[in-house]
């Protein structure tokens, strides 16, 4: 049995269905990137898979259903990490990574001596290290993503859900970012999810790739398995004249690289701009 | 707003003295404050009558002024945060209609000032569990649908209000009912105060310990579904008791405005978070207000004016100045 698996998974908003049939699996280490174009229906799966959207179809992580688990137990197994946090009020730092403990303590308990220093180490880890005291609200964006995805790994779960987490950060970050993903998943049975932008950075981070294409199932890439020539053929569909190629960089390893045919006629199904 | 905010600890404790000293201030005058005057010496040497007016009158009065006030600017804080809105306030899901068209019922149908309470309490709380209970109709609970059910409760209770209004007798029954609309701290006995001032304290204190909570209620939902909130059932819960805190000081005293909107600002602008000290001090600026208040309410003119004409004329400008001040500083 796989690690974590969905299956059938329909989705949509008032009658409406915005992603439908999505089935993969995912084995533990892994780490999956969702690809598609805007509107395609990425946040939707995302949100249906941690249970924020009524759905149909099943999503079993490590033999438990993630349907119908009470918000505490969910919490333990899944974290999720928001295109962007709701949180709107002044707060320190520090008090926001402290959040990601909630799972783990009682309703009217508050995080001990452990807590805050784990949360320090967070903090450190992701790059916002002595700055445990500064307002949530004065730091930048990406700096926010940052603080939110030191939250998610203080709660200690399995899966990790996140939704373009790259979106807010520059370029170095956006590595950095899916650098402290890749090591986070080292550290035991774990998994993660990830909806990406940015279709070469998921190419050289991902294990493997979901293309969603109007709400479907596109296909799975895998980058270390499949050749450039079968990946830019997927690719094609959903960004429309891409060329899929591999170079090398200055340390001799080799990345893919995507370039958009310009003055082509696109054939991908995209929609008009607009988030989902 | 500042950047960092280790020195906002130091900061918030410092705040905290201060208000709760200028509370104290506050309430000592409140009971001297009146139109008979009471002195130190003649209460230790065990005047009767001083010791009358001081049972009877004062000690009510101000107790109703730091405990009431206390509780609304505690719940402001909690309405304002759960609900991401800087203008949440009691309104928002009715309590203060429900109240009112309680009241005029109880003027109406019952007279005296226990059951006028009573009815003012009851009509508070039935006009909370209408509103939590439709917005439960949505199986999410989503604080849209809290506040639209909010809004469809006060609606109907200001009609109930109306309806009550128009079958009441205008010489009597239908001044009783706009001067209990005015508010006022005015005529509360001791006894009657026990049950309403307990229970206002409790959930005070209730909302304190659930203040982890209340922030985490102030992310999405869906954000905090993912922290492990049962969001729902827990909104309703912290809902409830700030409800209930604000149902029985109002129901004693009437509706009193702006305490529960201007305290929870007034607290943020002076420490610029939302820690359980940010809580307190709203507390203690929501006490203050009232007690300062309410001690011109009665002073200023020969007649006992409604108390929330100074809540409003004393809060206006103060908040007006912590706006200008932070502007100024940013």
């Amino acid at each position: 049995m796989s690690f974590f698996s969905v299956s059938d998974l329909t989705a949509g908003y008032g009658g409406r269905t915005v992603v439908k049939e999505i089935s993969f699996e995912l084995e533990a280490g892994e780490l999956l990137g969702i690809l598609g174009a805007n509107g395609s229906g990425k946040t939707t799966l995302l949100e249906s898979i941690c249970g924020n959207l009524p759905h149909e179809g099943r999503c079993l992580l490590d033999g438990t259903a993630l349907e119908g688990l009470p918000p505490r137990q969910l919490a333990r197994r899944c974290g999720y990490i928001p295109q962007r946090s709701g949180i709107g009020i002044d707060i320190p730092v520090l008090d926001v990574v402290l959040m990601g403990f909630n799972p783990w303590l009682g309703l009217l308990e508050y995080p001990g001596k452990a807590m805050k220093e784990r949360a320090r180490e967070l903090l450190e880890r992701v790059g916002l290290g002595g700055r445990e005291q500064e307002n949530y609200q004065t730091l930048s964006q990406g700096q926010k993503q940052l603080c939110v995805f030191a939250r998610t790994l203080a709660a200690d779960s399995n899966l990790l859900l996140l939704d373009e987490p790259e979106s807010a950060l520059d370029f170095a970050f956006r590595y950095q970012m899916l650098g402290l993903l890749r090591d986070w998943l080292k550290q035991g049975r774990r998994g993660a999810v990830v909806t990406l932008h940015d279709p070469v950075l998921a190419l050289n981070t991902c294990d493997r790739l979901l293309l969603l294409q109007n709400g479907e199932n596109a296909g799975i890439l895998c980058p270390a398995r499949d050749t450039p020539e079968e990946m830019e053929q997927a690719l094609v569909r959903i960004y429309g004249p891409v060329t899929l190629t591999s170079c090398r960089d200055r340390r001799g390893r080799e990345q893919l690289v995507l370039l958009f045919s310009q003055g082509e006629t696109g054939t991908a199904g995209e929609k008009p701009l607009g988030g989902n | 707003m500042k950047p960092s905010m280790a020195s906002g600890t130091a900061r918030t404790k410092a705040l905290i003295t201060a208000g709760a000293v200028l509370l104290a201030l506050l309430a000592a005058v409140s009971l001297t404050v009146g139109k008979y005057p009471l002195s130190l010496e003649a209460l230790l040497s065990g005047d009767a009558m001083q010791l009358r007016v001081f049972r009877t009158l004062r000690l009510s009065r101000t107790a109703v002024g730091v405990a009431g006030g206390f509780a609304l600017g505690v719940a402001g804080f909690v309405y304002q945060t759960v609900f991401r809105n800087p203008l949440a306030s009691p309104d928002v899901i009715g309590v203060s209609s429900g109240a009112s068209a309680g009241a005029a019922a109880g003027i109406l149908f019952f007279g005296g000032a226990a059951a006028i309470t009573a009815s003012a309490f009851a009509g508070a709380l039935l006009a909370v569990l209408t509103a939590l209970g439709l917005s439960a109709l949505d199986r999410g609970g989503r604080n849209g649908t809290i506040v639209l059910a909010g809004i469809a409760v006060h609606a109907l209770a200001q009609t109930v209000l109306m309806c009550l209004k128009l079958t009441a007798d205008p010489e009597k029954e239908l001044a009783s009912i706009e001067y209990w609309i005015m508010g006022s701290l005015n005529g509360i006995s001791l006894h009657r105060l026990g049950g309403n001032l307990g229970l206002c304290l409790a959930c005070a204190g209730a909302l304190f310990l659930l203040h982890r909570q209340v922030i985490l209620l102030s992310t999405r939902e869906g954000e905090a579904r993912m922290l492990g909130v049962p969001v729902g059932a827990l909104r309703l819960v912290v809902l409830l008791t700030a409800t209930l805190a604000v149902a029985s000081v109002v129901s004693l005293t009437g509706l009193i405005s702006f305490v529960g909107l201007l305290a929870p600002h007034s607290a943020r602008l002076l420490t610029a978070d939302n820690r359980p000290g940010t809580m307190l001090l709203s507390g203690l600026l929501g006490g203050a207000l009232l007690c300062g208040a309410d001690i011109l309410a009665r002073s200023v003119a020969a007649a006992e004016l409604p108390v929330s004409i100074f809540t409003s004329l004393l809060g206006a400008p103060f908040l007006i100045w912590l706006i200008l001040r932070e502007r100024r500083g940013a």
